[in-house]
């Protein structure tokens, strides 16, 4: 293992992505060979991912929040923890642990509602909002159930 | 240097022959080159192999050679390749056929004045008889050794079965028969 | 453990064969490859060595050049120690992969026997498909003999595994002149070989649990034009590292080698420059002309990437007449090593006369009389003060002259 110039290797947490101070030639990885854990990570399939120490190379530690437009809000009393959502999230922002629904990673979700799409429940668990809207507002604004037409 | 120009057609073992000579003369400390001029190789297509010999190492590559020795180990080549082609007032030939010698050279214009250099040996009927197969490289090694004088009998067919160890024994036994036949047949 | 191969101290080999002892010395872990004339032998010896049990490797059966050298790509990134070879079409179906090898810094060891491209559809030997790699970004190392493919085939890896390095090595060897030519070649032993190439130590290996790495990550213009400045760098600075290698293998062997070499030339007026066998054949002519008192040298490029565009210099500036000798159909232009080559000379203060000969292609035979020739031509310039032909030749084709452009010095 050697000692790698990581670019911006003091800036931790999440970046912008693009949006940093880019390096020089000389301060790149050799043949853009990217590290995705600071330390050892042998162990780090067993740990959550926010207790991994991401390195700056892992898209984790940047954001995509800006992206987005509108924003997807959950609703705990309706969801029935199908995974439906969590199979299908292109950006692995649907935070589930032991197949129980928690709720959305925001700096990750880019806001295209494929989750509000593929969720079976009725009236759906995940809906879309405007991004400025409150969850309290928002939960306050849910449609009932619908009812099968005869 | 010795330069060797073998005329052969692909399956009889020109190449072979021209490297296995070339194996065996290393062992005498004498740098050596081995190569061929294939065509879009198939059986029976006619090639040309060389050697080059020489007491320093050989750094010309060119196919381009004057040969000093020319091996025709198939009969009809004698009469269809050019064989004389860039040759030299002392090259040698040794050529397979079951023709007397003066016979072969009315039959190729080319050799008419210089039948004291020419030599002939039937390496067909040889590897037949020895080895069962017509594979004629072996017993024009075979008469060359005979002709050149560059090596003991005894000599090269020790080095021979070093150089055909990974063969079955009794294919080791027909070409030693079959290198000696010739060595004491070629006239 | 791997079986025990028995060598003599003196073999008669022929290229082919000494680069797949060089890969069985060197004990590499993975050769993916599509054999393909001429160089078939090499895989192809190197899979026996596997099924006999004289090395313990993988041979992996793919279906295509492009196919071969990705798996190399996937190997090596893995921390093996990598090979495999090709000639022609399967380098040009190959060479999207060297791009991608060369840029990840994998240092892959490809053995090229030089071939012509088609059309023509040709198996003989000329350097189109070395010129092809000439940007790919690998070290390009020439042989001229079945000897250097094997020394230089061991010098490879430990140039290309190099920490300060990190590039895929090709080593190049003229097709059929020497891939089919068997010659004397001295061996090193096993144990001297390994202990000359040494152990791999794998950098940034993706089988390394604790450290899992992203290999081939995308840039745009914000970050690309970095890495291709970095890459340059590395491979300019392998300059030292292969001299260091080389003095290393002189140790070993008391054979020196030279990025470029140079033969009779302390006093030479007449410079045949050139690349592969043609540099040997090219002594024979310039030997046989110093008897007649005609200061001849030759020039021969060992080290093709990185250009060794200073000692080019220095070996040439002196001259006062130089033929470079470029052996692929140069489409349109110059030949690619002329023009290599006069730049050098370009940035000297006697600017020596330089003129250009296409010869050889698709494997023709390149004789010490065509190589007496061009020498004597170039005796004329020198004897002229200009150059007295035409700048660019085709030097032993059928048919009326053909060449382009004469001078404007007088």
């Amino acid at each position: 293992m050697q000692d790698l110039k990581l670019k911006a290797a003091d800036k931790r947490g999440i970046h912008q992505l693009g949006g940093d101070e880019l390096v020089g030639w000389d301060e790149v990885t050799q043949g853009i060979i990217l590290t995705s854990f600071e330390g050892d990570a042998s162990n780090v399939a067993h740990l959550k991912a926010e207790e991994r120490n991401y390195s700056d190379f892992n898209s984790y530690t940047a954001t995509v929040a800006s992206w987005r437009v509108q924003k997807p809000v959950f609703n705990i009393d309706v969801c029935i923890d199908c995974q439906n959502c969590w199979v299908w999230c292109p950006d692995t922002s649907i935070i589930s642990r032991d197949k129980q629904m928690l709720g959305i990673d925001y700096d990750h979700c880019k806001g295209c509602e494929v989750c509000v799409e593929v969720c079976p429940t009725n009236p759906k668990s995940l809906l879309m909002f405007n991004e400025q809207e409150d969850l309290e507002t928002a939960l306050s604004q849910w449609p009932e159930k619908k009812k099968k037409e005869k | 240097m010795i330069e060797i120009r073998w005329h052969s057609r692909a399956g009889q073992g020109a190449v072979t022959g021209a490297k296995s000579l070339g194996d065996i003369v290393a062992t005498t400390g004498k740098e050596v080159q081995a190569f061929a001029l294939y065509g879009s190789a198939k059986r029976g297509a006619a090639l040309r192999a060389y050697n080059r010999i020489d007491d320093k190492p050989i750094i010309t590559h060119e196919k381009f050679m004057n040969p000093d020795y020319v091996l025709v180990i198939d009969p009809a080549l004698a009469m269809t390749d050019d064989i004389t082609m860039n040759d030299k007032e002392t090259t040698k030939y040794i050529i397979t056929t079951h023709m007397e010698k003066e016979d072969l050279i009315k039959e190729i214009p080319a050799l008419q004045d210089k039948a004291d250099r020419v030599f002939v040996v039937d390496c067909i009927q040889i590897s037949l008889d020895t080895i069962g197969r017509s594979i004629p490289n072996a017993p024009m090694l075979g008469a060359f050794v005979k002709v050149s004088g560059m090596f003991e009998l005894d000599y090269f067919l020790e080095n021979m079965k070093r150089v055909l160890a990974k063969f079955p024994q009794k294919i080791i036994d027909g070409n030693m028969q079959a290198i000696t036949r010739a060595y004491n047949e070629v006239k | 453990m791997a079986e025990k191969f028995d060598l003599n101290e003196r073999e008669v080999w022929d290229g082919n064969y000494a680069a797949s002892q060089a890969l069985r010395q060197a004990r590499v872990d993975v050769v993916a490859a599509y054999p393909i004339t001429p160089s078939t032998p090499i895989v192809e010896n190197y899979g026996a060595y596997v099924a006999n049990g004289y090395i313990d490797g993988e041979f992996v059966m793919v279906e295509s050049e492009h196919a071969a050298m990705s798996g190399c790509v996937g190997a090596s990134a893995a921390g093996g120690r990598v090979a495999t070879a090709t000639s022609s079409q399967g380098f040009a179906l190959m060479a999207e992969v060297l791009y991608q090898a060369s840029g990840m810094r994998l240092p892959i060891v490809l053995t090229v026997v030089n071939r012509a491209l088609a059309s023509p559809l040709n198996v003989r030997g000329d350097h189109a498909d070395m010129y092809l790699g000439r940007d790919s970004g690998w070290i390009q190392i020439d042989a001229f003999n079945a000897q250097e493919a094997y020394d230089l085939t061991l010098c490879a890896f430990k140039i290309g595994e190099n920490h300060s390095v990190r590039l895929p090595v090709m080593v190049h060897q003229d097709g059929f002149i020497t891939s089919h030519t068997a010659q004397n070649v001295y061996p090193l032993s096993d144990e001297k070989a390994y202990e000359f190439v040494g152990e791999i130590v794998p950098v940034d290996d993706m089988l390394d649990f604790s450290r899992p790495v992203t290999y081939g990550a995308q840039t745009e213009e914000d970050w690309h034009f970095e890495h291709k400045a970095k890459q340059h760098k590395a491979l300019m600075d392998s300059r030292p590292v292969i001299d260091e290698v080389f003095a290393e293998f002189e140790k070993f062997t008391g054979r020196k080698y030279n990025r470029v070499e140079g033969y009779d030339m302390d006093d030479a007026e007449v410079v045949i420059v050139a690349l592969g066998t043609t540099v040997e054949t090219a002594r024979v002519a310039a030997q046989e002309l110093r008897e007649e008192g005609i200061k001849a040298g030759v020039v021969g490029i060992r080290v093709f990437r990185p250009f060794p565009f200073d000692d080019v210099r220095d070996m040439l500036e002196n001259a006062k007449s130089v033929a470079v000798l470029d052996r692929s159909s140069p489409g349109g232009a110059m030949g690619a090593f002329f023009n290599e080559v006069s730049a050098a000379l370009y940035t000297t203060p006697n600017r020596p006369l330089v003129t250009n000969y296409i010869y050889g292609l698709g494997g023709r035979d390149f004789s010490v009389n065509e190589a007496k020739r061009i020498f004597m031509e170039q005796k004329a310039n020198a004897d002229a003060g200009h150059i007295t032909t035409d700048i660019q030749q085709f030097s032993g084709l059928r048919g009326p002259h053909l060449g382009y452009f004469q001078t404007k010095r007088s």
